[in-house]
């Protein structure tokens, strides 16, 4: 288990921190509808569909921890909306082992709205109250969805970080 | 690979975690502002690195897909800047005259604080945060509480501070809230005319803020001058007449409601004094030793007055001053909650 959990840590930290600066830099930035696309959610769950649910928990709390270091929220509570996030998306592992790319952006778009919803859900019961709202309608959807499309294109870089390699189907000879 | 076992204990190990994690930051933790203060040295060469690749590109983008609203927008600016020319000759007359009547009355001016002037260089990366990161620090003097305002008025207040950054709470931000006080006179009819009232049936404040109501009477002279009339001189004395101008000062505690909601005022009971609110008044900061600012800051004016059934008080809705959306350039008051002026 130390190992499962250590070894990842070397790619997660340098990737991990390339997106957080992406997301600070330039989706902080450009907002769609008012709502700020995540791009460190949309890494998470493309990790957990393509490494499955534990690799997807342990994607999230690093990660989340990381942006709640960065920015004002208390520790642990992006790492815990995001760890349940790269969760969702990774019990995608428990119907099929080599899902199809739609497959997988379904379940990262899952990931994505379990995460962005958990986010002001864990605020309020931490006691930052006043962020569950009717905007989450158009905010988890356009996150959601947004991660959902970036996933195929993530799915690599999440597959890599977490130290998974794809499997290869190979034919049977009598 | 790893067993069923193995997994639940990552996930169990993950949530305990996190929320050991939460209990300790939120009950303030050295060494987690210390992590926390080492990550910011890290990100900051890696955000100049990557700002320095995407910024030509950026820009490139910018130039192709804006270019006819940049202009249009370029075009407005313009028309705005001319019709406020006026609006400024008119404000500096009325800020002299304010000056002047301090002197002679021999009292301070409220809001004579210095300030650190900072720029944005960071928006908050979430959807559910309002904060802005400014590049001064603690070597700049700057310490958490201390107000942030720009040209147009109260931007937020310091959260977190960095050696060489920090992080501004901004005033819609449900987490933020501050004592605050609405201006209005007897004889001011308000902007728009009417107030809109719009019944919530069945909402409850749950405010424990307090309300108070202070009327000042101010004597407005004018002297008639002998000498201004044409005609005979006489030996009359001067001619005065005293006119009464009523200001209501109403004190409420203003809170942010996230995103680019307006802000709300809460008043706890709805007494007579507050008929003289109305849309279009002033709000400012209201100070004290308890407030989050000094006194006298415009924060922004009221947009919309919600009266409410039953014994719960009218909310009232107070749009910023500042556009918070496009902040460039602010300024950090270096005033710490319970201080005396300068």
């Amino acid at each position: 288990m130390r190992g499962f959990v250590l070894a990842p840590l070397i790619r997660l930290l340098p990737v991990g921190l390339v997106a957080l600066s992406l997301q600070r830099v330039i989706f902080a930035n450009h907002p769609m509808h008012d709502v700020q696309i995540q791009l460190v959610l949309a890494l998470v769950v493309a990790a957990g569909a393509g490494g499955g649910l534990d690799r997807g928990a342990i994607a999230g709390f690093v990660l989340g921890m990381l942006s709640d270091a960065s920015g004002d929220t208390p520790l642990g509570v992006l790492a815990l909306a995001y760890g349940l996030g790269g969760l969702t998306a990774g019990y995608l592992h428990r119907f099929t082992t080599d899902p199809q790319w739609w497959l997988a952006a379904l379940f990262a778009t899952m990931g994505a709205a379990v995460g962005e919803t958990a986010i002001p859900v864990v605020k309020t019961l931490t006691g930052d109250s006043g962020w569950i709202t009717t905007d989450l309608l158009v905010t988890v959807p356009i996150v959601a969805v947004t991660a959902g499309l970036m996933c195929p294109l993530l799915m690599p870089v999440g597959r890599w970080m977490m130290g998974v390699k794809r499997k290869k189907w190979k034919a049977m000879t009598e | 690979m790893f067993s069923a076992l193995s997994r639940r204990r990552v996930v169990a190990l993950v949530v305990l975690t996190c929320l050991l994690f939460i209990t300790l930051d939120r009950n303030g933790n050295p060494v987690i502002d210390r992590v926390r203060g080492v990550l910011a040295t890290v990100l900051q060469p890696v955000d100049t690195a990557t700002r320095a690749i995407t910024l030509p590109l950026e820009r490139v983008w910018y130039g192709i897909s804006n270019y006819d609203d940049v202009e249009r927008e370029n075009q407005a600016l313009r028309d705005q800047i001319e019709h406020q020319k006026g609006n400024d000759v008119e404000a500096r007359s009325a800020i002299l005259e304010y000056r002047l009547l301090l002197k002679v009355q021999q009292l301070a001016s409220k809001f004579n604080y210095p300030t650190v002037p900072a720029l944005v260089i960071g928006d908050s990366p979430g959807n559910f945060q309002n904060t802005v990161e400014i590049n001064v620090g603690s070597t700049d003097g700057i310490q958490v509480g201390m107000p942030v305002t720009n040209g147009a008025g109260l931007v937020g207040r310091i959260t977190r501070v960095y050696p060489t950054h920090s992080l501004v709470k901004l005033i819609t931000d449900p987490g933020y809230s501050v004592p605050a006080q609405v201006l209005s006179s007897a004889d001011d009819e308000g902007i728009t005319g009417p107030l809109p009232e719009i019944p919530i049936g069945g909402a409850t404040s749950s405010s424990t803020s307090s309300t108070t109501t202070t009327t000042t009477t101010v004597p407005v002279t004018s002297t008639t001058q002998p000498g201004d009339t044409a005609g005979p001189t006489t030996s009359t004395p001067p001619a005065t007449t005293t006119t009464a101008l009523e200001v209501v000062r109403e004190t409420g505690l203003l809170e942010g409601q996230g995103g680019n909601k307006p802000m709300l005022l809460r008043f706890v009971d709805s007494s007579s004094s507050l008929a003289n609110v109305k849309v279009g008044s002033i709000v400012d900061t209201a100070g004290g030793t308890k407030g989050l600012a000094p006194q006298g800051i415009p924060i922004g004016v009221i947009t919309r007055i919600v009266s409410q059934s039953g014994d719960s008080a009218d909310l009232v809705e107070v749009t910023p001053n500042a556009s918070l959306r496009q902040l460039n350039f602010v300024a950090v008051v270096l005033y710490v909650s319970g201080t005396v002026g300068p």
